[in-house]
């Protein structure tokens, strides 16, 4: 964790205790992600990484622990006040308003006036689809529409860092790609904090990672590392992924 | 089918329906009772959709049955009415109001020092609760040997009526000045205290930047002038606004009773209902007992009598207007429609009803809190997290819905007897509107109001041709939500869970 100096570092989650209820879900999460680039969350279903995100907005907010975001304590606040300083949330499961059309939902994430058509160039620059379907409303649109949607929403306004929650999730091969393609751009623009079950569409963005097992985070380091390092995947990943080694030997003895 | 297809054939055939109901009714009863009948069921309607409107927003969004949704009704009516007949009410309650919250507005000013200020736990814990138990103590201090019976008394000269002709005779004396100076001072400074408290002074994770203060202080300098002047016209307005034309006071009393519904609905939110979204149960028992306790109130102030509230003059002059122009020259209370004579009052409530259906579609689909308030339907999580302050838009909601209600009842009031039951069978009306319309939905909620008010309107009219039990009428309501339950359980708007 020293190998980098703290001022780079946009967010830092400081041993968070999250409880949803009466359930302790996480017990001692410290990411730390650095400006500029893709840092990845891995671990199980159920493991706390989706809980992490919505800790760090103040959906659920944390009882233990810090978070700083660009230098500031934020744990405790309101999830909007969060929002406000610069954070934008894709949530899993395509949260988009279905009662809202596109456009209604771009427009809705407006923070300041114009927010909207500033940025409404990049947005159908990435996602070009969205523009054809400008006035449709949000439940007539395709899983892989509703997700390029819920993606282009975080980007309305302008965000310091994104929180991406499972972008991969019950998308067509095709539109993984056109996924992967679209946060690997945004990735140059701004910070992203992801979360993927993915492992190859994670491992091929991300240059850190943060593994959380049971709501602990239990290590964390360079991606190119953890491609390698096949007793730590199988370890916290479970044993059917497969890491570059073993995918590239697969490969050549298929032949 | 596709299930396009099949929407469109389902629609069709139950227009096919409702044109054949329409046109039988209409062969079987005839041209003049037919229209007649018509004309009141979209009188009764139009009260069903007021009240149901509110409910319908504040159940959409925030899973709230606000069971004091009759008894706001009720509100709005008497404070119209009080605005209607006897100023003083009003106006001397008005500076007390004013001063506090410009106190509760101070918070956004103080806010940002305030937690800015380095004190210990202990000290962050205690003031406040001491601040808060101070404003209390200041509050009863202020209203201590406050004769607000004296000021609401209107009982005895309301009911007769030989006063018709003099404006003047129902008002009743504000009081001295000597009794009354230190009220508004004790108020502002009470509700300075709540603010220093709900700004929880030294708490580090409150968020309050320190920026823009110029444009925080501009709402409370607005309210400290408009108590100052309250107070200066505090004797003399009641007076002015008595002698007006009356068309004008029928004005007037519309805006209070809203404005007043509004700020009741935003601090019975803020303190009431916010608490307890938690544990959503416990609000259906507090919203109810709340009604209680302002029956009971209004009861207090106001005896538990009926009143009738006089029409204003451009409904009252007696005699047959033959059409609009003529009606709004000459002020008739009843105007000739298609061969019916019909009375103008009944048309003005349908025409609030309808106007008010065109504000909430525009509000809710051209504006960008239409918009929040759609997208929280569904997520409001979602909502915060795109940096929107959704307590506030919850607050808002609340206190628009409790608004629309009491401009049902101030609507209402000419031609209802104005007591403190009457919103009872209107809020239990409307809640079966909301059912039929669909839960949360605007546009069911306007077409369940007018398919009940017909309801009662036929029910009526076949009750007395075929001289069954008047029941029939009261009975229309439920054998429509049976039958609109069976086919749709969701209600004819509602989405399917």
């Amino acid at each position: 964790m020293s190998d980098h100096n703290q001022n780079d570092d946009i967010l830092i989650i400081d041993n968070i205790h999250t409880f949803i209820g009466q359930f302790h879900i996480l017990e001692g999460v410290s990411v730390r992600v650095p400006r500029g680039s893709i840092t990845v969350l891995l671990g199980r279903n159920g493991a706390g990484k989706t809980t992490t995100l919505k800790s760090v907005l103040g959906l659920t907010p944390p009882r233990e622990g810090k978070v700083i975001f660009d230098g500031m304590e934020i744990q405790g606040k309101r999830a909007f006040n969060v929002a406000n300083l610069g954070i934008g949330y894709v949530p899993e499961h395509r949260a988009i308003f279905r009662a809202l059309s596109v456009m209604e939902n771009l427009k809705l994430a407006e923070r300041q006036k114009g927010d909207f058509n500033r940025n409404a160039d990049f947005i159908f620059h990435l996602f070009p689809d969205l523009k054809r379907l400008y006035k449709l409303p949000g439940n007539h649109l395709s899983g892989g529409q509703q997700q390029m949607l819920a993606v282009a929403r975080a980007l309305v306004p302008d965000n310091k860092l994104l929180l991406i929650d499972e972008p991969s999730e019950g998308l067509a091969p095709i539109l993984i790609q056109q996924m992967m393609d679209a946060i690997r751009e945004l990735s140059q623009k701004t910070t992203i904090l992801l979360v993927e079950q993915n492992f190859i569409m994670a491992s091929q963005l991300a240059k850190r990672y943060t593994i959380i097992d049971d709501g602990q985070s239990v290590h964390d380091g360079l991606m190119q590392d953890l491609v390698n390092d096949q007793d730590l995947i199988h370890q916290y990943l479970g044993a059917s992924i497969k890491t570059r080694k073993e995918l590239e030997k697969n490969h050549e003895t298929r032949k | 089918m596709k299930p396009e297809n099949k929407k469109r054939l389902m629609i069709f055939i139950w227009s096919l329906v409702g044109v054949g109901v329409v046109a039988g009714l209409y062969l079987y009863a005839g041209k003049e009772p037919f229209i007649r009948t018509t004309l009141s069921g979209l009188t009764l309607g139009s009260l069903f959709f007021m009240v149901a409107a509110g409910l319908t927003l504040i159940f959409g969004l925030m899973d709230v049955l606000n069971f004091a949704h009759g008894a706001m009704f009720m509100l709005g009516a008497y404070m119209g009415w009080q605005l209607y007949t006897n100023p003083t009410f009003i106006f001397g309650m008005l500076p007390a109001l004013l001063a506090f919250s410009t106190g509760i507005m101070m918070t956004s000013v103080i806010k940002p020092y305030l937690i800015r200020w380095e004190i210990s736990s202990k000290w962050q814990n205690f003031l406040p609760k001491a601040a808060y138990f101070l404003a209390l103590v200041i509050g009863v201090v202020a209203f201590w040997g406050f004769d607000i019976l004296q000021l609401a008394n209107t009982a005895m000269v309301a009911a007769t009526t030989t006063t018709a002709g003099n404006p003047l005779a129902e008002i009743s004396a504000q009081e001295p000045f000597v009794q009354f100076w230190y009220r508004p001072l004790l108020l502002l400074l009470s509700g300075l205290l709540v603010a220093f408290a709900s700004s929880k002074p030294g708490v580090k994770t409150e968020f309050a930047p320190l920026d823009e203060m110029k444009s925080k202080l501009v709402l409370p300098i607005v309210l400290f002038g408009l108590t100052i002047l309250s107070i200066i016209i505090r004797e003399s307005a009641p007076v002015a606004i008595l002698l007006m034309n009356g068309n004008w006071r029928f004005v007037i009393s519309i805006i209070v009773a809203i404005a007043f519904g509004f700020l009741f609905g935003a601090i019975v939110e803020i303190t009431l209902i916010r608490p307890l979204y938690v544990r959503s149960f416990f609000i259906v028992l507090m919203t109810l007992g709340l009604s209680f306790v302002i029956q009971e109130l209004v009861q207090l102030l106001w005896d538990p009598l009926a009143y009738q509230m006089v029409r204003p003059p451009l409904f009252a002059q007696p005699g047959k207007a033959a059409n609009l122009m003529e009606w709004l020259r000459n002020g008739s209370s009843t105007i000739d429609v298609f061969g019916v004579t019909f009375p103008t009052y009944r048309l003005f409530v349908i025409l609030l009803g309808v106007v008010m259906f065109v504000f909430i579609t525009l509000l809710m689909t051209k504006t960008r809190l239409g918009m929040i308030i759609r997208a929280g339907v569904q997520d409001p999580q979602m909502v915060e997290a795109l940096g929107i302050n959704v307590k506030r838009v919850f607050t808002f909601v609340f206190a628009l819905g409790v608004a629309m209600a009491a401009l049902g009842g101030i609507g209402a009031g000419p031609f209802l007897p104005i007591q403190p039951a009457m919103g009872e069978q209107y809020q239990m009306q409307g809640f079966i509107t909301v059912v039929i319309g669909g839960m949360g939905s605007y546009v069911g909620a306007f077409v369940g109001a007018f398919l009940l008010g017909m309801g009662r309107a036929f029910g009526d009219y076949f009750a007395l041709k075929l001289s069954l039990s008047p029941a029939i009428a009261e009975a229309s309501t439920v054998i429509i939500m049976i039958i609109v339950l069976l086919i749709r359980p969701q209600g004819i708007f509602g989405k399917k869970e």
